[in-house]
């Protein structure tokens, strides 16, 4: 499991085991969706089919093209796309969703960034869904419903979701107390000088001004 | 976050670069990273060959935080939209300079 076979160069153990964790995540049920549903889910999105494929997963049309276009036009996604899958599956699923799609794009694109084969998929573990939902969240002018606070805790929602999201930031990016320091850098590696023209430049592409 | 990076680092940073990166980012290794951005997202020029001037330049643990930085920021800028966190009208006009040298007026959706 996570070859990164045609990698010109060897991964870092922190990034692998985070990719290793993060399918772990995705085989095991989800809050609204059991196990099969999620990877049948990332595996059509990431042929872009989601939105045909979504009734034959148990999902609407509207939460498959929440995914497809999530995964492949991610600045087409706005209210009313976002709006339309949680009024047919609910907001609990259209956030699993959002946070599903989002995660892999983490994974996939750091291989594409490698030149690395992307990693197939894990096998899904049985199970019902868990059902573990947040309560008393609203929407605060977001397209889902959310705690206070910044953007580490929009997928609160489903806790277990928002938990596997925040875990990758490290082994990706920068942890939380490292996200304090201006003259962070790895050494050997990027300073964090070099790692926000990356960021940025992504951001700028991706029509994302946040 | 890049310009309070930069500035801890003395680089002479030219925020434009980062909406051109024709010009000069004043960031060690700056302009190749950009290109590699470019590289895969729009297509303009062989990935491959940015991957080998990055690891030949920045060398090679610095192309793994490359891609996982682009894959990170792949992920954000996906949540962000899914989740449509708002920006506040205040702190567009406090980084007005910002959002106009960058473009990114089109971007806010209040």
């Amino acid at each position: 499991m996570f070859a990164y076979t045609g990698a010109p160069v060897p991964v870092r153990p922190d990034l692998r085991y985070s990719h290793i964790s993060t399918w772990g995540h995705f085989s095991r049920p989800g809050p609204t969706l059991r196990g099969d549903q999620r990877i049948d889910l990332l595996d059509s999105a990431r042929a872009d089919s989601a939105e045909r494929d979504a009734e034959g997963i148990g999902l609407s049309p509207t939460t498959g093209a929440l995914a497809d276009h999530l995964m492949h036009r991610p600045a087409s996604v706005n209210e009313t796309v976002v709006r339309r899958s949680a009024a047919a599956d609910g907001d609990a699923a259209a956030v699993e969703v959002i946070g599903l799609v989002s995660m892999l794009s983490a994974v996939d694109f750091t291989h594409l960034g490698l030149g690395a084969d992307l990693e197939p998929l894990p096998q899904p573990q049985p199970g019902p869904p868990t059902g573990v939902v947040a309560e008393g969240l609203k929407r605060r002018r977001t397209h889902i419903p959310v705690p206070p606070g910044p953007i580490p805790v929009v997928l609160d929602l489903v806790p277990d979701e928002g938990a596997a999201f925040q875990a990758m930031f490290g082994p990706h990016y920068m942890t939380g107390w490292e996200m304090a320091l201006d003259g962070f850098a790895r050494n050997p590696g990027l300073d964090r000088a070099q790692m926000e023209l990356v960021s940025s430049r992504t951001s700028l592409h991706n029509e994302c001004f946040y | 976050m890049l310009r309070a990076s930069a500035a801890s680092f003395s680089y002479p940073l030219d925020i434009e670069a980062v909406r051109d990166p024709s010009i000069p980012s004043g960031v060690p290794g700056g302009n190749l990273l950009l290109r590699f951005v470019d590289a895969l997202l729009i297509d303009t020029e062989p990935v491959d060959h940015i991957r080998e001037l990055i690891v030949n330049d920045l060398g090679p643990e610095a192309l793994v935080d490359t891609a996982s930085v682009f894959g990170n920021f792949s992920m954000m800028n996906r949540i962000a939209e899914g989740s449509g966190i708002p920006i506040a009208a205040a702190a567009v006009e406090r980084e007005r300079a910002l959002v106009d040298t960058l473009g990114l007026a089109d971007f806010v959706k209040h």
